[in-house]
């Protein structure tokens, strides 16, 4: 179980885009995710396709790990698609049953809509594969600064998100030993009907957040005594530098929004 | 190798968890530097609260706490916490970092050390603790002991003068249990540090240099691990058991044998070798 949830796992193979500063990659799955939201036809969509393919082999990771990472969001793919299929009335009917029909339009927006989401999931996998924790928090960091102005600790909020990352896992061991703790005394959910599932709910996420108090206060110990005070000055122990590539990086991110909102217009 | 100074002077220490849960009352001791003293007693006893309130996590409500000289209040806490290093019970909730590398960096970065000296720091004390090969590692892919040298490294890199072990093996299997005592063994060796365990582990207690046994929220004891080992209604209050070692020492000592009580297992084998032989 823990094997599939390493949840900001990098994937170090030395690439070029692994020395990228993550600000810039930050930057970057921003402007992919405005291009994938405005992406509007098929053209747009396999530009988009296209643009991350290229990045994806740039890191030098096989593209089974890309898919890999987007395929524990297959029935979220599948409910759009099928929301969009039943939805949209355009074009011609493929399918007919009673009054509702399955219409060209409805499946070709479901699969861009599907494959949207498909290309989302697997490019932002570049990010964290790509991009250890630690950069990609002070990356954050760099990101949210301007926050600092209005009263936001950015230093504070990266750490809080990074901690909450690096313990889904741990409570998500300790949740499946208490499911099997309770199924060694005849609770066994998985033979359970959908109503007892229910109430059985409640006597699983007790347990569980009275663990995740626990663990939140000895956390608390452990970091005071290592010298952690809310906001006072740390230094940094991965060093971010903006360089030259970086610039070009997030550059082609620009052109990629440009041409997508421009087939977009066009297509209007 | 022990120190002139006193690492920590507690003079007259109380601590309750409010009026209806007094834990510690009138506790007085010192602990010289450079040596390696164990807190036992049974479960309840005040042994993890006298752990914090030693780290500077709790505050006292009566009494003093001296730490290398300097009181240990409100004003000083700050000051006096980077000495006192704490490894706690559960290796995986004092993780704070997503990586190996990162969590022993994270005291560092507190410190505002140079990265420079973060990055040798960080190498050296994984070398040392044999972990210099999952620095890049999430907690996720190691195991119970490996967190535990991770958590180990994180406070040694701190270069405390003082570390407090509280009951750090309890959660490891028996491997890892006899590898951390060996890391804390030699940390003793190299006698640059104050060593304090709280534990229920008989052959931790036994290399230690004293124990101090509490109970009541008093001290019930303040002797050398092997006397505790011979009192049996202490062992019995501790709900501890001898090592194996101890206990068949004491009764090659009974057949009139005399083998003192802080020799190795070896050293026993031997005595009972001659035993059989003589036989």
């Amino acid at each position: 179980m823990r094997n599939k949830l390493l949840f900001g796992r990098s994937i170090d193979t030395g690439s070029w885009v692994h020395s990228v500063d993550p600000r810039a990659k930050l930057t970057g799955m921003v402007l992919y995710l405005v291009a994938i939201v405005i992406v509007g036809s098929w053209l747009a969509l396999s530009i988009a396709a296209a643009f991350s393919l290229a990045y994806m082999a740039a890191t030098k990771i096989p593209l089974k790990y890309y898919a890999k990472a987007a395929k524990p969001l297959w029935v979220l793919m599948v409910f759009i698609f099928v929301v969009q299929c039943l939805t949209v009335k355009q074009g011609n009917v493929l399918w007919h049953v009673g009054s509702w029909g399955l219409y060209t339009g409805g499946l070709s927006s479901g699969l861009i809509a599907a494959s949207r989401m498909a290309l989302l999931v697997s490019f932002t996998a570049i990010l964290t594969f790509t991009t250890t924790p630690g950069l990609l928090n002070q990356g954050l960091a760099g990101v949210l600064a301007p926050l600092r102005k209005i009263g936001i600790s950015a230093q504070r909020l990266t750490l809080m998100m990074s901690i909450a990352l690096r313990f889904i896992p741990t409570i998500l061991d300790e949740t499946h030993k208490i499911l099997k703790a309770q199924a060694a005394r005849g609770a066994d959910l998985k033979e359970m009907p959908w109503k007892e599932k229910g109430k059985m709910l409640v006597s699983l996420l007790v347990p569980v957040t009275v663990s995740a108090f626990r663990r939140a206060e000895e956390l608390v110990l452990s970091m005071e005594s290592r010298g952690y005070i809310i906001g006072a000055p740390r230094s940094e122990y991965h060093l971010l530098g903006w360089r030259l590539r970086d610039t070009w990086f997030v550059l082609s991110y620009v052109v990629l929004v440009a041409v997508v909102l421009m087939l977009r217009l066009n297509w209007s | 190798m022990e120190g002139t100074g006193l690492a920590f002077e507690l003079q007259h220490v109380s601590f309750a968890y409010g009026p209806e849960h007094p834990v510690l009352n009138d506790v007085t001791f010192s602990i010289r530097q450079g040596s390696w003293v164990s807190l036992v007693g049974p479960n309840g006893c005040g042994k993890s609260t006298l752990a914090k309130l030693l780290g500077g996590l709790l505050a006292v409500n009566g009494g003093t706490i001296i730490v290398e000289g300097t009181p240990l209040l409100k004003e000083t806490v700050q000051q006096i916490r980077p000495r006192i290093g704490m490894v706690f019970q559960n290796p995986d909730n004092q993780f704070i970092g997503a990586t190996v590398e990162e969590d022993i960096a994270f005291g560092l970065e507190g410190r505002c050390l140079p990265r420079e000296e973060m990055v040798d720091r960080v190498k050296r004390y994984a070398e040392k603790l044999e972990i210099g090969h999952l620095l890049s590692k999430h907690p996720a892919e190691l195991s119970g002991g490996q967190k535990q040298r991770v958590a180990v490294a994180a406070i040694l890199a701190m270069e405390p003068g003082i570390v407090i072990f509280d009951e750090s093996s309890s959660m490891l299997d028996e491997k890892a249990r006899g590898e951390l005592l060996d890391i804390v063994s030699e940390m003793k060796q190299s006698g640059k540090y104050t060593i304090i365990s709280i534990t229920h582990d008989a052959e931790e207690i036994m290399a230690s240099d004293r124990a101090i046994v509490l109970r009541d929220g008093g001290i019930a004891a303040d002797l050398k691990p092997w006397d505790l080992f011979q009192n049996g209604e202490l062992l019995d209050s501790c709900r501890l058991i001898a090592p194996y070692r101890v206990r068949l020492a004491l009764e090659l000592g009974k057949q009139g044998i005399q083998v003192p009580l802080d020799r190795s297992g070896e050293e026993v084998a031997d005595a009972l070798w001659q035993y059989v032989s003589s036989k």
